[in-house]
């Protein structure tokens, strides 16, 4: 199977193809960013309700973990009765995933705000509201910036998967490379679409640091 | 904890389950009442529609469910023990080495190693070395390594550097120190990589069907290609269960393998 | 004389109030009664348990009563809406809890801007308020909380409390995270700042020390924050009301007394070289200063001078019983 193959075509064999490989680079970007988006704001919202709230929380934190824990692929497949191939289920199931990381660090961020920085602020006179959209939240970013960037690495992942369901981005590579097993460009198709993925990845991590580094208050840089 | 603590904690999925002595938390009961709901609403489901058609029916039968759930079954746990008898030693050596330049490289490979899909993985390996179950086995463990070895790691550098420091002032050997004080001590966490790891199994698992690896991945897309939504559910909700079980099942033998006082 | 720029403190009054929690069945605290007048700093002295930050955290309602009530300048306090009471009372606590995520000046600012002050006039009195706690505004405005030591800490926590200069300030143990030495300036500055401010303050401390130095009343708390005792710091180390505030004063009360009176008030003997040569008080130290440096010269009396240096007098062991009204040269061996 290596015998045949010839490592210096693969520059070759991208730019044959760079038309296509842009559009699903930019695809798969955009279902990440879309998922992210969806699952950022329920996810962070859910958080600011109940993050003192036991009950709730641990139901949320628990909910998110289970749909988490089941294999992406599962969860991609029940998606599609209801919703279809494409686009649809593909940026629902990643919404679902990313929901974890999210909850659970915008939960933990708020908890972790210490208990005499809380007093003050109430003992000022500091609405209830004004304490966590002023004090605890920005004291949490980081935590809830960590939780957003974890869900983007996952998101990434799964959504490579995504192709089986007709979904967009660069899994369509991967998978046309197994379909192709045996053919000259069978190892190039599945390499370019992996390496692509963890390129994407890999640049959403340093973003998400840089970010980091310019939102946070400089009180709190570690 | 610390701003920089909790940021550790959140980057890794694993964490050590649980708040200190709860045992029954809502997971614990909420998910095996949550798996015999699932899979007695499939069977209801099922039964109610009426006879599966000859397409069907060759998938939904109890023959052919219950060797694809044994298949599955089977190489999830062979890969998450085999992840631990490799990541386990080598994160404990990881973990000793004065070179920055090991630590900087693993972390690098843990970056990149996080960052690459799953399904790419497997596929490439099956383009070089072929398709089938061992390719798959191969696929699994180099996935399942990283949250194990990540969390050894982590695991033993969280230790108070004190208690190691009483322990020497004691005359305990290295290999002493190491399996009588900082393995016990790690063990929440490392399991918590564990259990993570095993998780991960069953998922990858299930994308192994595309290589000819079995398990229930192959009733999942058998139901797509066939277009058979019955049999499409069946596998999804089925393989969702293992996966809820063998949490559950990991997140028990975490609690009780914990020291007391941990 | 409190300085004219600033509002002079409130009256506060509890009757009777109690706070009892629901899964005890011993009230915290059990109808507290007390007046205080405006311009007054207030110890409350006691053990922990006794509930005396309880009986503080009432005032500013971050812990409700369970019956009684409280007014400030007449008004009462739990009609209040708790917001707007809050932003005009000044709170300090142990823990100090700046915003770490907020600069000194923003933590500063925080109850101008909930009032919705101009950004100019917070501005100013932001650097007005670091000037007053010696912490140099140019340095300190931009700086974060972790840059500072737990005393500089502590100031801005005093600053932040008098930021929009509320009659009354509430302060749980404000200098009990910091070492001795840091402790004493801190002490000495907050007495030279209530004497030109002359807030209504509540001052809660378990060290009857600091009681004795800082405060205008104490009250001697017990369990269930009941009053053993609420006057003078002199009156209560002449005359303890009971063995329990006994006990609380301690060991050495004639000598902690000795140090709540001046030598410039103290009948004095005539001004000789001799009595100089052998040491020498001035006129605005206090008199354990003065048997302190007395027994250290090895004699029986020291020279007295003036702020300038110029000799005024001479101070003996018996003039110095004389005016505690009790027997200190058996101290003095």
């Amino acid at each position: 199977m290596l015998g045949k193959y010839d490592l210096s075509t693969i520059w070759q064999f991208m730019l044959d193809r760079v038309d296509e490989i842009t559009e699903l680079t930019l695809e798969h970007i955009g279902v990440v960013l879309l998922s992210l988006a969806f699952a950022s704001i329920i996810g962070v919202g859910i958080g600011l309700l109940v993050w003192n709230k036991p009950v709730s929380r641990s139901f949320a934190v628990a909910s998110t973990g289970v749909i988490l824990t089941i294999p992406s692929m599962a969860l991609l497949a029940m998606m599609i009765p209801v919703f279809g191939l494409g686009w649809v289920p593909t940026v629902i199931a990643l919404s679902l995933y990313s929901l974890l990381p999210i909850v659970r660090n915008t939960v933990v961020g708020l908890r972790e705000v210490s208990p005499a920085v809380m007093e003050s602020a109430t003992g000022m006179g500091m609405s209830k509201f004004r304490v966590l959209m002023q004090v605890q939240f920005p004291i949490a970013w980081p935590v809830i910036l960590t939780g957003l960037r974890v869900a983007t690495q996952l998101a990434v992942g799964i959504a490579a998967i995504a192709a089986y369901v007709a979904g967009p981005g660069l899994g369509e590579y991967i998978f046309k490379g197994l379909s192709m097993l045996g053919a000259i460009h069978a190892l190039n198709f599945a390499l370019v679409g992996t390496l692509l993925i963890v390129i994407i990845a890999l640049t959403f991590d340093a973003i998400f640091i840089l970010i980091s580094r310019y939102t946070t208050s400089k009180g709190i840089r570690a | 904890m610390s701003i920089q603590a909790a940021r550790d904690v959140s980057t890794s999925y694993s964490q050590p389950s649980g708040r200190k002595g709860k045992f029954f938390t809502a997971k614990r009961i909420g998910t095996p009442i949550l798996i015999v709901v699932a899979l007695s609403a499939l069977l209801a489901f099922l039964y109610l529609r009426g006879e599966p058609d000859s397409i069907e029916g060759f998938a939904l039968n109890w023959e052919y469910q219950l060797a694809r759930i044994d298949e599955h079954i089977r190489i999830s746990i062979a890969a998450a023990l085999l992840v631990a008898a490799i990541a386990i030693p080598l994160g404990i050596m990881a973990s000793r080495t004065k070179s920055k330049f090991v630590r900087g490289f693993i972390t690098g490979f843990a970056n990149v190693g996080q960052a690459t899909p799953a399904i790419g993985v497997i596929i490439l390996l099956a383009l070089i070395i072929g398709i089938g179950w061992t390719t798959a086995i191969i696929a699994l463990v180099l996935y399942g390594m990283l949250p194990v070895l990540r969390n050894t790691m982590a695991g033993l550098a969280q230790i108070d550097p004190f208690v190691v420091e009483s322990a020497k002032g004691m005359g305990m050997t290295p290999l002493q120190i190491l399996f009588r004080i900082e393995l016990p001590l790690a063990v929440p966490v490392i399991l918590a990589g564990f259990r993570t790891t095993l998780v991960f199994s069953v998922g990858v698992a299930t994308i192994a069907t595309f290589i000819n690896a079995g398990g229930m991945g192959e009733t999942i897309v058998v139901g797509l290609k066939l277009s058979r939504p019955a049999v499409l559910l069946t596998g999804a909700v089925v393989v969702s269960c293992i996966a809820l079980l063998m949490d559950w099942v990991a997140g028990l033998i975490e609690d009780i393998l914990r020291p007391k006082g941990v | 004389m409190p300085n004219s720029n600033t509002t002079s403190g409130a009256s506060i009054e509890l009757l009777n109030v109690t706070k009892q929690y629901p899964n005890q069945d011993q009230a915290a605290v059990e109808n507290f009664s007390m007046k205080i007048n405006p311009g007054e700093l207030i110890m409350l002295v006691g053990p922990s348990g006794c509930g005396k930050t309880t009986t503080m955290k009432m005032i500013n309602r971050i812990i409700e009563p369970t019956s009684g009530s409280i007014t400030i300048d007449g008004e009462d306090v739990l009609s209040l809406d708790q917001n707007t009471l809050r932003r005009r009372i000044g709170y300090v606590i142990q823990q100090i809890g700046l915003f770490p995520h907020m600069t000194i000046a923003e933590n500063v600012s925080v109850v101008p801007k909930l009032l919705g002050w101009s950004k100019e006039k917070t501005a100013a009195r932001v650097e007005e308020l670091l000037s007053v706690v010696e912490l140099d505004p140019k340095t300190f405005l931009n700086r974060y909380p972790k840059q500072l030591s737990g005393g500089q800490q502590q100031r801005v926590g005093v600053a932040r409390a008098l930021a929009a200069d509320p009659p009354v300030m509430l302060m749980d143990e404000p200098f009990g995270a910091t070492d001795p030495i840091t402790r004493e300036k801190l002490q000495a500055e907050f007495l030279r700042l209530q004497e030109s401010i002359g807030k209504t303050i509540v001052f809660v401390t378990h060290d009857f020390d600091e009681a004795i130095k800082l405060g205008d009343r104490i009250a001697v708390l017990g369990p269930k924050s009941k009053i053993e005792q609420f006057d003078t710091p002199a009156k209560i180390l002449a005359n303890p009301a009971s063995t329990y505030v006994s006990s609380f004063i301690g060991e050495g009360a004639a000598l902690k007394r000795l140090a709540l009176l001046l030598v410039g008030n103290t009948k004095m003997g005539a001004a000789s070289k001799a009595h100089a040569k052998a040491g020498t008080v001035k006129v605005s130290d206090n008199l354990r200063e003065a048997l302190d440096r007395i027994v250290l010269a090895g004699g029986n009396t020291i020279g007295v001078q003036d702020a300038s240096g110029a000799a005024v007098g001479s101070l003996s062991i018996e003039q110095i019983s004389e005016a505690l009204g009790a027997d200190v040269s058996a101290l003095g061996k």
